[in-house]
């Protein structure tokens, strides 16, 4: 299966067209047959009693990052949506809600970048070696976030630069209130493009999957509550986390 | 009206039959036993160089049989058109050319053609290359000079400043390579009531042959047998035979009908050749058809101007002053030269009492450019009209009257040397031509109705319209048939037949008893001039004149040796020569033929005058022995530029709304001297006037400048006039005076038939627009659009090969 | 580069019954082509910029054919030649309208075999697009049209999304005009699209210019009554007077009672994507009366909205006259 699609430019001359949306259907089933390994595979191991979310609280995600998050969500979605959808055979009117979702979603990335690098601890996310034991060792407790998260955090923190740069770029090709299309990017170069932002797409599909699957899986729906709601249990907090590495209330 | 046998009365010419039942054989129609079918791969980029070829995939294809590249062939000089080339200049020319056993094996095949090609910096604009820091056409430079010191390319380079200037209207000051001039030029401007200035633009635009070239060859015993499409037929000889490497007496060429050239089959051309080095290579006869995509490509274009005028006109209107000056857009291969072509129409059209000429031939890559009807006189009368309307205007004289004022007459002297012309009637054909068009009932006309506003124009049309120095060749056979030998070629004009008249008005024969040899080189034909350049028709009187007359000397000879006399006792009639006075003494042509075989020498073709042209010679040298021969060299007097002109008349309706218009009538009046052929000539009077509205306001090169792409590569894009583009009626007259330095007073006229057409239509429309002038062709619906409702165009100034 | 103009290889299909027509057309998916006049058929094939594997001439179908009159108004077949349409006494008598549209369109032999299918469903003129390259409607990832230097004279006001081609129908623009149906028929059945939502822009279907499904055959148009003998007005400006395509057409119905105009509908073509409605026009004429001064206020209606390109400005006040002249009559 090839990665990239080709066509003929102006001059004949072989150029990349983009992704090769073959890979589409490679990249759902891949997700499926992991997420459904996963699910098995844990279904099958004894479970852990888990801790309840009764009694007294402490705050994970403040307001501002969880409208962040659900900002991004909806507009990932709607991106995704509305950019494969059409591919696939499902042909509505999608370039301009595409095209806005895609500014907010700039938008929205900009600020949480800013916000982090200023006002955060950027260190909560940064991978350490320590971090890479983890899923070795039952007795290491993450802090804010495990290995798992923060390796979730990073990949799409790629994929969403890649695909928001790619997408930038694409700005060239479409006219919009502000914004009168150049239309004058190399063939060659806008192949490399569509590639990118095909590619970076596609991988953010199985990662979002993966990502929707943990958050709705039973011993991880308190993250999604807090996620929603701000908060996890202090009974939570302890089954899950080291409070050395992570203390809510002291800090953010 | 004259008393000739058949100089002025209709006949019907012996190809019109197969034209109308299709048996008529063009050069696609013809078959060789083995013969394969061959295509083209053209070069899709406007400049690049070939570096690498795959043509595996191709070879090994079923059906397949061979392959051509330009490595196999000789090399070619630049800018001389290459058959096939590894640096292309434009996009469409033929890289390789691949044989199978049939068409579409072959296109089968060119389709599997991988070639790879390095992009060159290319223009489709001339201003874009002759701008400091732009682009040159070729690698060689972007202009090619070709003077008597020495012909080369160079690279011409005007300021930015320079360019914005002329884009401005102003007066060009960057260099120019090509300048004439006569007169006190600062002193007929000084002496102007009314100077006019206007920039301007006539775009380029297919030939648009109806059949695309076509060509089929094969060798035997060293000679070359091409079967193409041509409009000229000696003439092709010697250029075939140096693309060939061959003498000129190992070609030959065959080449019946033709299906079109208005200028872009003229001499030989390298897809004619192409198939004859294929069939050498493969050992089997090749024919090439070439796409009507690919006609657009190689079949050949109009030059495109960028020019400025500055024209002066005293205060009666005659045009004191013209100075020109003109960007040529000449493709790739430095093929054109219309902008001097110009110059020289100006001069003689409009009599300026002064003028300079300065011209830029610019290289770009585009179609290559070649004589289109009227090179350079089409374009430039299409600019002038509306100026004489403009200055006509605020002179306040009839646009009638200071056309007059300045007409061509016997007297005027012409060009940047201002010499004699052999005659001219310009001021009568003006003065028909406003009777017949009804001029000042129409031209006071009520002139708004609504939307419609009415718009009349007149136009003048000139080219040069005929030389001297060709073959002529007669024979007249035992049997009694007069054989008249015509190497003009058939380009559909008649006149390779009707030229042939002047032979049989000398000769005094019976129209029926003639025979006309042509169609093939292997016909034993003299050298004959082009059939272009509307030259035939009083060039091919002269020479049949000679042969012909020779032929009636030899039989006078020949009558006065048999039946005693002097050669001044005899006359020829009937068929006959006889001795004056005494009717019953006579020889019929058939005994003549009879006795001139048996007496040998010159009479039948022994022997021949020194002068004449190798190509004739052998013909001569081939027939010797089986009649009598008449040949000769045209050595008749000829001083001077011998004019063809044309007039026209049109009266349009526009639409404000809509921006089209109607032609509501034309009236299309011939200064040819005397008419030979009355339908021929409205035939030609009738096709130039279709073709000038074509030009006024249709069709045009579009190139996207940005990728070199040229947009018109059919008969829809390039916008040729249909049925209802057109008058349901075009008037056409000729003011039939004789011309001296022709036997019969016969002039040629094809290319101004056009000229006046295309002039008329720019002066009705800027007259339909209270005087609003373009300087453009095409004026098209959208401009007319933009300009009623107060909008800019939508080009830049001076932008060419563009909507 | 290569240039064709030789027949390819190609399978040729000539069912007599509609059911096997949709069956090879779902045999063949993306490699079949259904061939009606075949005008504009047979320059994409010939020149190779298209590549089905079948051809599947639907000229057979008899059911395909013809004029029929409905309890509500008519019935053409989709394989109706545009000259059959143009004599169509009933046509003629109540939809005039759509036989000048169709008396327009090409050139007197193209409408002798060309159907009025065919004259529906044809792809866009662009020269770009025809020429084979591989711009948007192609399924590559740009337009050469709308680039910096783009030659678009003849390209899209309205609508453009991407694509800035236009729709060279003659006729779609009168069958919108009087709200036809197009009657589709597919292996599931039968599914009816009215006229305006059967055409497509590029914003929801670049490659193709109707709602089309694939599998699906445009097998009938059904003219509805309600415009039927009401006052029309059909005008194509192009820049040849046959065979050319128009640079900017109207097909206007009016129903008009006393000197007022009742209800109307204000169909351009030439400038966008599909046949485009001028909804502003519309509203506004209901209730003016058929004057000059009318004219004026619709016409400036006419092109609002619009987005010109480098060379197609021109089309704007063209629209506003053609509207003036469709309200003049």
């Amino acid at each position: 299966m090839d990665v990239a699609t080709y066509k003929e430019d102006i001059w004949g001359r072989e150029v990349i067209l983009g992704a090769s949306w073959d890979l589409l259907w490679l990249v759902v089933v891949s997700a499926f047959v992991v997420i459904a390994l996963h699910a098995v595979i844990l279904a099958v191991r004894r479970r852990a009693a888990r801790p309840s979310s009764a009694g007294p609280r402490v705050p994970r995600h403040s307001a501002v990052d969880r409208i962040f998050h659900w900002i991004m969500a909806v507009t990932v979605i709607v991106l995704l949506i509305t950019g494969v959808f059409p591919i696939i055979g499902l042909e509505f009117s999608w370039l301009t809600i595409h095209w806005i979702a895609g500014l907010v979603l700039t938008a929205s990335v900009v600020f949480h970048i800013v916000r982090s690098l200023f006002w955060q601890d950027l260190k909560a996310m940064w991978i350490s070696a320590r971090d890479l034991k983890e899923p070795f060792d039952a007795t290491l407790k993450p802090g804010k976030y495990s290995v798992a998260q923060k390796s979730m955090h990073a990949a799409v923190t790629v994929l969403v630069l890649l695909v928001i740069g790619s997408g930038l770029v694409m700005f060239a090709m479409i006219d919009t209130p502000w914004w009168e299309r150049s239309n004058s990017i190399a063939e060659s170069t806008l192949g490399w493009v569509f590639l990118i932002h095909g590619l970076s797409t596609l991988a953010l599909i199985a990662l979002i999957a993966l990502h929707i699957y943990f958050g709705l899986r039973p011993e991880k729906l308190f993250y999604t509550r807090s996620m929603i709601k701000g908060w996890i249990s202090k009974e939570e907090l302890e089954a899950n986390h080291d409070p050395e590495r992570w203390a809510p209330g002291k800090s953010s | 009206m004259n008393d000739y046998r058949y100089i002025g009365k209709d006949f019907v010419p012996p190809d019109i039959v197969g034209k109308v039942t299709g048996k008529a054989k063009y050069a696609e129609d013809f078959r060789a036993d083995g013969m394969v079918f061959a295509r083209v791969y053209t070069s899709p980029m406007a400049h690049g160089r070939v570096t690498r070829i795959d043509s595996s995939a191709a070879a090994e294809m079923d059906g397949v049989i061979g392959i051509l590249t330009a490595d196999d062939l000789p090399p070619v000089e630049a800018p001389n058109a290459p058959m096939l080339t590894n640096t292309p200049v434009y996009v469409g020319e033929p890289i390789l050319a691949v044989a199978a056993i049939d068409e579409k094996a072959a296109e089968d095949a060119i389709a599997r053609i991988r070639v790879h090609i390095e992009p060159l910096p290319f223009a489709v604009d001339p201003l874009d290359s002759l701008v400091e820091g732009g682009p040159d056409a070729r690698e060689e430079g972007n202009v090619y000079v070709r003077s008597r010191e020495g012909s080369g390319f160079r690279s011409v380079k005007w300021t930015r400043e320079q360019i914005d200037e002329f884009r401005a209207g102003k007066e060009p000051t960057g260099e120019s390579v090509d300048e004439w001039s006569y007169g006190d030029l600062e002193r007929g401007f000084a002496d102007a009531t009314v100077i006019i200035e206007e920039p301007f633009v006539t775009n380029g635009y297919a030939h648009m042959s109806m059949e695309p070239r076509t060509s089929m060859a094969y060798w035997e015993n060293g000679t070359c047998f091409v079967y193409g499409s041509a409009q000229s037929q000696s003439f092709m000889i010697p250029g075939l035979a140096s693309m060939l490497n061959v003498e000129q007496k190992n070609v030959i060429l065959v080449s019946e009908h033709t299906g079109g050239g208005f200028g872009s089959k003229i001499a030989a051309y390298p897809m004619m050749a192409l198939p004859a080095w294929f069939s050498k290579k493969l050992g089997r006869p090749v024919q090439l058809r070439i796409t009507r995509e690919q006609e657009y490509y190689v079949g050949s274009a109009r030059v495109g101007f960028q020019g400025w005028i500055k024209v002066g006109f005293a205060a009666d209107g005659r045009v004191t002053a013209t100075d020109l000056f003109i960007v040529e857009d000449l493709g790739p291969n430095a093929t054109g030269g219309d902008g001097s072509s110009a110059g020289d129409a100006v001069s003689i059209v409009y009599d300026p009492e002064s003028m300079r000429y300065r011209g830029v031939p610019v290289l770009t890559n585009t179609t290559p450019r070649g004589a289109q009807r009227g090179p350079g006189q089409n374009q430039i009368a299409a600019i002038m009209a509306p100026i004489m309307d403009k200055a006509a205007r605020e002179l306040n004289i009839d646009r009638l009257e200071i056309r007059k004022v300045n007409a061509a007459h016997n007297a005027t002297t012409v060009e940047a040397d201002q010499g004699p012309i052999t005659s001219a009637y310009m001021k009568e054909a003006l003065d028909m031509g406003a009777k017949m068009f009804n001029w000042e009932a129409k031209r006071d006309q009520p002139r708004r109705n609504g939307n419609k506003v009415i718009g009349v124009g007149i136009g003048q049309g000139y080219h040069s319209a005929g030389s001297d120095g060709f073959d002529g060749l007669v024979r007249i056979t035992p049997d009694g048939k007069i054989h008249l030998h015509s190497g003009v070629g058939n380009l559909g004009t008649y006149s390779y037949a009707s030229t042939t008249r002047s032979a049989a008005e000398v000769l005094k024969c019976d129209w029926n008893n003639c025979v006309i040899e042509r169609g093939s080189t292997a016909a034993h034909l003299p050298w004959s001039s082009y059939q272009a350049g509307s030259n035939t028709t009083f060039t091919h009187s002269r020479a049949n004149f000679v042969a012909a007359t020779d032929a009636v000397n030899k039989m006078k000879e020949i009558a006065a040796t048999t039946l005693g006399g002097a050669v001044t006792d005899y006359d020829v009639a009937d068929e006959r020569v006889f001795r004056i006075g005494s009717p019953t003494q006579y020889m019929t042509y058939a005994a003549v033929a009879q006795r001139a075989i048996e007496l040998g020498g010159a009479y039948s073709g022994q022997t021949w005058p020194d002068d004449i042209h190798e190509i004739t010679q052998r013909a001569v040298q081939n027939i010797a022995g089986t009649g009598l021969i008449g040949v000769g060299k045209d050595t008749l007097r000829l001083e001077g530029v011998v004019p063809g002109l044309a007039v026209a008349f049109a009266e349009i309706q526009l639409d404000l709304e809509t921006g089209k218009y109607d032609i509501l009538d034309y009236v299309g009046i011939a200064e040819c001297g005397t008419v030979v052929h009355p339908q021929g000539l409205a035939a030609q009077m009738k096709g130039g006037a279709v073709w000038g509205m074509g030009m006024a306001s249709l069709e045009r090169h579009v190139y996207d400048p940005q990728n070199g792409l040229p947009a018109n590569i059919g008969y829809h894009q390039c916008g040729i006039p249909t049925y209802l583009d057109t008058p349901s009626e075009i008037r056409t007259g000729a003011v039939d005076l004789p011309d001296p330095q022709s036997p019969f007073g016969a002039r040629g006229i094809g290319e101004p038939a056009m000229g006046c057409s295309v002039a008329a239509m720019t002066a009705a429309i800027a007259d339909a627009l209270d005087g609003h002038i373009f300087s453009r062709t095409p004026i098209s619906a959208d401009m007319i659009v933009n300009h009623v409702n107060g909008r800019p165009q939508s080009f830049k100034p001076l932008q060419i090969n563009n909507f | 580069m290569a240039s064709h103009d030789v027949m390819p290889d190609i399978e040729l299909y000539q069912p007599v019954e509609l059911s096997d027509a949709l069956d090879l057309l779902e045999r063949y998916g993306d490699d079949g082509w259904l061939l009606g006049g075949g005008q504009d058929t047979y320059g994409w094939l010939k020149d190779r910029a298209k590549h089905p594997k079948a051809m599947i001439d639907l000229n057979g179908i008899d059911s395909l054919h013809g004029i029929r009159e409905l309890a509500d108004g008519l019935e053409i077949g989709a394989v109706t030649t545009l000259v059959e349409m143009i004599g169509d006494p009933v046509i003629n008598r109540d939809f005039g309208l759509l036989s000048q549209a169709a008396g327009r369109v090409a050139s007197p032999q193209i409408r002798n075999v060309a159907t009025l299918g065919g004259n529906l469903v044809q792809d866009t003129r662009c020269w770009y697009y025809r020429r084979g390259l591989s711009c948007y409607r192609a399924g590559g990832n740009l337009c050469y049209a709308d680039s910096p230097q783009g030659m678009n004279r003849e390209h899209a006001l309205f609508g453009a999304s991407r694509c800035v081609a236009v729709s060279p129908s003659d006729t779609a623009i009168a069958l919108v005009a009087l709200e036809a149906t197009m009657v589709a028929a597919s292996l599931d059945g039968e599914r009816l699209i009215p006229a305006e939502k059967f055409f497509a822009g590029p914003d929801t279907h670049i490659t193709r210019m109707t709602s089309l499904d694939p599998g699906e055959i445009l097998t009938a148009v059904r003219v509805p009554s309600k415009w039927a003998g009401q006052r029309f007005y059909f005008e194509k400006v192009a820049d040849r007077n046959v065979w050319d395509f128009a640079l900017v057409s109207i097909a206007a119905a009016m129903a008009v009672q006393g000197n007022v105009i009742n209800d109307a509908r204000f169909v351009c073509g030439g400038v966008a994507c599909k046949p485009h409605r001028l909804r502003k026009v519309e509203r506004a004429a209901v209730g003016m009366t058929l004057s000059e001064e009318s004219a004026d206020t619709l016409a400036l209606l006419a092109s609002e909205g619009a987005k010109p390109l480098t060379y197609n400005q021109f089309k704007l006040p063209l629209m506003e006259n053609l509207v003036r002249r469709a309200v003049r009559g």
